[in-house]
């Protein structure tokens, strides 16, 4: 699996982000328990290209998720349970059909302030 | 402001329109009939979706190490709403069962959250201990939001305070769990009071 952990630090707004910024929190392995429900799941270039010739659920999976879908929405399109619909989507991602969008946390395990700022501004805009 | 970065895809490269997708969460919890999928549906862009989760727990008697431990699989329904906050933010409210016996189960659920709202119904406000309990205990902010049912308008928040015994600093809200506009201000509530005890 191609696991993109962006270990080089980062820019932002001229600013240097540290790694640990970014790899604190749920870092190993994105298959069995550690896709949270929330994650979110985009269709590759690779998935559409290849989503004809997959298996019906397979297929669904990355059909769904041009538009991006969390693993809960994935579970209740296929109606199934969120653990069946994380091996699947593990499945996928390993192949590189599919990315994982993982959330953001600092190292207290809580979304990072500039997170729950956009999102104050953005449920004061509704 | 600092704008984040949500390049922690794993998997494929995404799309470059996706590349800084990023999830959110908050919790809503509540004993039963207490209003959580109205809340939900109320604030979701899609109706509410239900799903899923398979819990294994051990059973009662877990302090009897005399005997086998023994394993129950739970299945909870979950109901979830999606509200696209902005390009890149997409927050997913979840709703939760309240049974006391559930929740230590919920540490996946309750981890990495921004919080939850305790959704109270003042004629049977016992449902609401466990949750309040358990946020407070594991360090999750949360609000205590009452749903105010016919008949329940009207109490003084020092006496619902001391009843529920909401930890100080906690805020306690009125929202009617039909209203988009009511459960907003709750989450906004919620989000401040994160904010306030965020690094
Ligand atoms: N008057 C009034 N009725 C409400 C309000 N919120 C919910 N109800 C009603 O209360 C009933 C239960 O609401 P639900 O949203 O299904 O409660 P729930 O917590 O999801 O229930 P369970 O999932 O069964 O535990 C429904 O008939 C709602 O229409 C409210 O704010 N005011
Ligand atoms: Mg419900």
């Amino acid at each position: 699996m191609s696991v993109d952990r962006r270990q080089r630090p980062q820019t932002e707004g001229g600013r240097v982000v540290p790694n640990y910024a970014f790899t604190a929190g749920r870092t190993r392995s994105v298959a069995g328990t550690d896709m949270p429900i929330e994650a979110l799941v985009t269709a590759t270039e690779l998935g559409l290209a290849k989503a004809p010739g997959m298996p019906p659920e397979a297929r669904a999976i990355v059909e769904a998720s041009t538009v991006p879908q969390s693993l809960a929405e994935i579970g209740a399109l296929l109606d199934v349970p969120v653990g069946v619909a994380r091996v699947l989507v593990s499945d996928l991602a390993a192949e590189d059909h599919l990315a994982v969008h993982l959330p953001l946390v600092g190292a207290d395990g809580r979304p990072r302030r500039e997170l729950l700022e956009r999102l104050l501004d953005g449920l004061r805009a509704r | 402001m600092v704008s984040a970065h949500g390049e922690r895809a794993v998997g494929g490269a995404p799309p470059a329109e996706h590349r800084n997708l990023l999830p959110l969460k908050i919790l809503v919890a509540g004993g039963f009939g207490v209003g959580k999928t109205t809340l939900v549906g109320a604030l979701s862009e899609v109706p509410p979706l239900s799903t899923e989760q398979r819990m294994t727990s051990l059973s009662d008697g877990v302090d009897d190490t005399s005997i086998v431990p023994d394993k129950t699989t739970t299945t909870v329904a979950m109901d979830f709403g999606r509200v696209t906050i902005d390009d890149a933010l997409v927050l997913y409210l979840f709703g939760t069962p309240g049974q006391s016996r559930f929740w230590f189960m919920w540490d996946e659920l309750a981890r990495g959250a921004v919080g939850a709202v305790v959704l109270v119904d003042l004629r049977r406000i016992d449902d609401c201990f466990a949750a309040i309990d358990y946020f407070e205990n594991r360090g999750v902010p949360f609000v205590v939001a009452l749903n105010e049912f016919p008949g329940t308008q009207g109490v003084d928040d020092d006496l619902v305070r001391d009843a529920l015994a909401v930890p100080e600093g906690c805020p306690l809200v009125h929202v009617d769990a039909r209203d988009d506009a009511s459960c907003t201000r709750a989450l906004i509530t919620l989000v401040e009071h994160a904010l306030a005890h965020s690094g």
